[in-house]
């Protein structure tokens, strides 16, 4: 009997507490995906990393406005054309309280970019490292960094590494680093519930973090829970109930229910994943530039981001945001004229339009058939077919003949430098050059881009393959979204990142 | 029972699973779109950097090898790395199943105790109000899609009254005690009263959403049984000879008419563990149906083949659990 009563009382008071009683000093984000694996070396996923940065630092980061620091770093520069060389800080501790010197980097280095160094496996971020050969200590707080040819762009592509412990990884290995962590991070690994949550608490030994990014010091909260919420509608009532302070995604149909709120708020910045449809180049209609340049006129981009986006992106007369390195500033606007358009699908042979299919996947469905609407209007008559993201790829495999028309399609590129996108998308035979254009004056510039040290040389290299690119038209290009966070009001010191990284060193709860 | 006979019927097992097997995986292998493609995203990279991936993928080795490598390990229960996770198919597999298994337990539970019971009423009193009440019921439960109802529970616990969490298994400063994994019975276990109610919070939205549609199909299964059990001679002269009603419905009815729920429930449990997928991924519930659908859209196949062979093995396993329960209700049928 007096069992059965501590039971009920028990019972009682643990179902009346609120949901929203929790410690004072905790950041809950609802994020959309658990990480695939705590090892930094060991995954190719910008969600993943987005939960790693906050446990460990890397030699450089970015701030909010994708501005480079060294991190890491107390300073590091290039010492000729192939050999940078990074300074550390002194003192840093990992958070098992060992120190980061040298040699945690040199190991982090080869780590990456050798093959089969991590316990049989090679690292699927080497690539993201270019031509990085050999990784040097010159003393115990100086790394030299020498790479086979020159690679202007070295630098920008540090921010996505971060260094992990030798001592640490030699005892647990590969395996043991899949769900263990010893970072320098502000944060240090509490417990990962798979799946479910990524619990993080305060790391007291910080160093203080880039000292370009302000305020420099140690977390201001106790523990950040990143807990993960697939379900973007799941994800905003999380927010709405108060039981997250942040989420990531959110939907723009959902944005004003967030602003009408009175906790929450809506936090924007400009993404760098930019959003283009591939025209099939090596097939009628769109081999012929005339064709290109009457659906790129067709569309009133304006119309649909202010209808269909809430406003929130930019257009882009070009495949670059307007953040990125070597962007030109000067390109032809994409203009909304539909006379111009009808006259050149005239002088092409296609007075009487042509029929064609748009490939789109089911979230960008509206956009798509918005699209298609305003293409018929100049008779370049599109149907809307919806896919599966990766069987739609199928049918646009970049150096294979292709029977497709169109693709709703985007490319994301952290680093903002035309090597990641503007290359890749539209050089001959690139990996992700799913529309066949092929233009060598252009792959010329681009070659002497790629080897070129001087950054003003370098971008007016690519400016002039934006200017040829800009004459062929080879994509529809359409805009640049902002990315799109909801946050209780109480949130402060956090603002979003382009990247997309979520790293909460600096953020309280009011 | 003859022992022979469940050896029988366990050996028949084999040649199910290889012919699942052997289907699935080449299903999967002519499901357009390229793992390494996916994995490598955007960003840069190199033909030679894709070259290793796919050498550790093993995708470089023709199609029948790696199926033949797949089976023969599979015997050893040893099913190769998530090409994602770059972890052991088997540690994510088992670290998610608890989950699922826990919630689908829940499920069945309210299935089962609301199902049956209405069922019961639904027949003796039928063509009743209580009757009709249950027919709506259950035809909303079978029509109604669980994402939109799911839903519907967040937007009303969780948002609108704040009573419940909107996903996950338990708070995040609640300690998760692991004896059998199933956070309900290891928090009772334990005397953990306060994590014992805050994981019951967390799973109930879920298994409401689960154990509807699989209650509503359960109750028409009830009422129907019994009203054709209740229109036996049996029953009349068991009314004739002056039993209590109760204890006729009880006692001698109930055992009869719940032979075919029974069968339908195994069999119902079995595709449960398979199939709540979308109720795993709308309440963040961290199963392994939501990690089979993300390797599905990342084109993971050590996750799928694997999976889709337990998901077979489980189901195989139901229908024989089913086929032995039913010989004990009704001794006059054989295995």
């Amino acid at each position: 009997m007096r069992k059965r009563s501590i039971f009920i009382i028990t019972a009682l008071l643990t179902l009346s507490i609120s949901l929203n009683t929790l410690l004072a000093d905790v950041i809950r984000i609802g994020y959309t995906q658990d990480a695939k694996n705590l090892d930094p070396a060991n995954h190719r996923s910008r969600i993943t990393e987005g939960i790693i940065r906050n446990m460990y630092d890397g030699i450089m980061a970015r701030d909010s406005k994708m501005n480079l620091w060294p991190e890491l770093a107390e300073s590091f520069k290039q010492l000729n054309d192939t050999t940078y060389e990074a300074k550390l800080r002194k003192g840093v501790k990992f958070h098992d309280g060992t120190e980061m010197t040298a040699e945690d980097v040199k190991f982090t280095f080869d780590r990456l970019t050798k093959e089969n160094a991590m316990d049989g496996q090679t690292s699927p971020r080497k690539s993201l490292l270019g031509p990085l050969m050999e990784t040097t200590i010159a003393n115990k707080y100086t790394v030299r960094f020498k790479l086979k040819n020159a690679w202007p762009v070295f630098p920008r592509y540090l921010p996505f590494q971060e260094i992990v412990s030798k001592s640490f990884v030699e005892r647990v290995r590969t395996d043991g680093l899949a769900t263990q962590v010893n970072g320098t991070g502000p944060f240090k690994l509490v417990e990962w519930r798979k799946g479910d949550s990524i619990i993080m608490e305060r790391f007291e030994g910080y160093y203080g973090g880039a000292t370009g990014i302000p305020p420099v010091g140690g977390a201001k909260v106790d523990r950040v829970i990143f807990k993960i919420i697939p379900d973007s509608s799941a994800r905003v009532a999380a927010l709405l109930a108060g039981q997250v302070d942040l989420i990531n995604e959110l939907p723009v149909h959902a944005m004003k229910r967030v602003e009408k709120n009175p906790n929450t708020k809506v936090l924007k910045t400009l993404g760098t994943r930019s959003f283009f449809i591939i025209l099939n180049n090596t097939q009628p209609p769109f081999d012929n530039v005339l064709v290109r340049r009457a659906a790129n006129l067709s569309i009133n981009r304006k119309l649909i981001i202010d209808k269909l986006m809430n406003g929130l992106a930019v257009p882009l007369n070009g495949i670059l945001s307007p953040q990125s390195f070597g962007f030109n500033n000067n390109l032809p606007e994409l203009k909304y004229d539909l006379d111009q358009a009808k006259e050149l699908m005239h002088q092409a042979g296609y007075s009487n339009g042509v029929d064609v299919i748009l490939d789109s996947e089911a979230q960008f469905k509206d956009i798509s058939e918005a699209l298609a609407s305003q293409l018929s209007k100049v008779g370049i008559r599109a149907k809307v077919q919806i896919g599966e993201r990766n069987t739609i790829r199928a049918d646009w495999v970049p150096k294979k003949e292709k029977k497709r028309d169109m693709y709703f399609s985007s490319w994301g590129s952290g680093a903002l430098d035309p090597a990641g996108i503007f290359v890749p998308n539209l050089k001959t035979n690139a990996r992700g050059n799913r529309s066949g254009y092929s233009n060598l004056v252009v792959d010329h510039s681009f070659t002497k881009a790629d080897a070129e040290p001087n950054q003003e040389k370098r971008a007016e290299h690519f400016r002039q393959a934006q200017d040829i690119v800009a004459k062929d038209l080879p994509l529809l290009f359409l805009w640049l979204p902002q990315d799109i966070y909801g946050a209780s009001k109480r949130l402060k010191g956090w603002e979003p990142s382009g990247r997309g990284i979520i790293k909460l060193h600096d953020a309280y709860l009011q | 029972m003859k022992f022979s006979k469940i050896l029988e019927r366990f050996l028949q097992l084999i040649p199910v699973l290889l012919g699942i097997s052997l289907i699935v995986f080449f299903m999967i292998e002519l499901t357009p779109g390229d793992p390494v493609e996916i994995m490598l995203g955007d960003e840069i990279s190199t033909p030679e950097q894709e070259a290793s991936l796919r050498h550790e993928m093993g995708l470089d080795q023709p199609v029948h090898f790696r199926y033949y490598r797949f089976i023969s390990n599979a015997l050893v229960l040893e099913f190769g790395q998530s090409f994602y996770h770059r972890r052991p198919v088997i540690d994510l597999i088992t670290e998610r199943l608890p989950a699922t298994i826990e919630l689908t337990i829940v499920a069945m539970f309210i299935a089962i105790f609301t199902a049956v019971p209405l069922g019961v009423i639904a027949a003796i009193k039928k063509n009743s109000f209580i009757d009709k009440i249950a027919t709506v019921g259950a035809l909303f439960g079978v029509s109604m899609p669980a994402f939109w109802f799911g839903l519907i529970l967040i937007m009303f616990f969780s948002v609108q009254f704040n009573l419940l969490p909107v996903s996950g298994r338990i708070t995040y400063d609640l300690e998760v005690p692991n004896k059998t994994y199933l956070l309900l019975i290891d928090t009772l276990i334990l005397f953990r009263l306060d994590s014992f109610f805050d994981a019951l919070k967390h799973i109930l939205m879920p298994a409401l959403t689960l154990g509807l549609a699989m209650g509503a199909v359960l109750m028409r299964v009830t009422r129907t049984s019994m009203l054709e059990v209740m229109s036996q001679d049996y029953i009349v002269f068991a009314e004739s000879k002056g039993l209590k009603r109760f204890r006729i419905i009880c006692w001698h009815a109930l055992k009869n008419a719940l032979i075919p729920t029974v069968t339908v429930a195994a069999l119902e449990t079995g595709s449960l563990l398979g199939g709540n997928m979308i109720v795993e991924t709308i309440f963040g519930w961290p199963g392994l149906g939501r990690l089979v659908v993300e390797a599905i859209f990342d084109r993971n196949y050590p996750i799928i083949q694997t999976a889709v062979l337990l998901y077979a093995t489980t189901y195989v396993l139901m229908n024989f659990i089913a086929d032995v329960l039913y010989t004990f209700l009704n001794p006059r049928v054989s295995l």
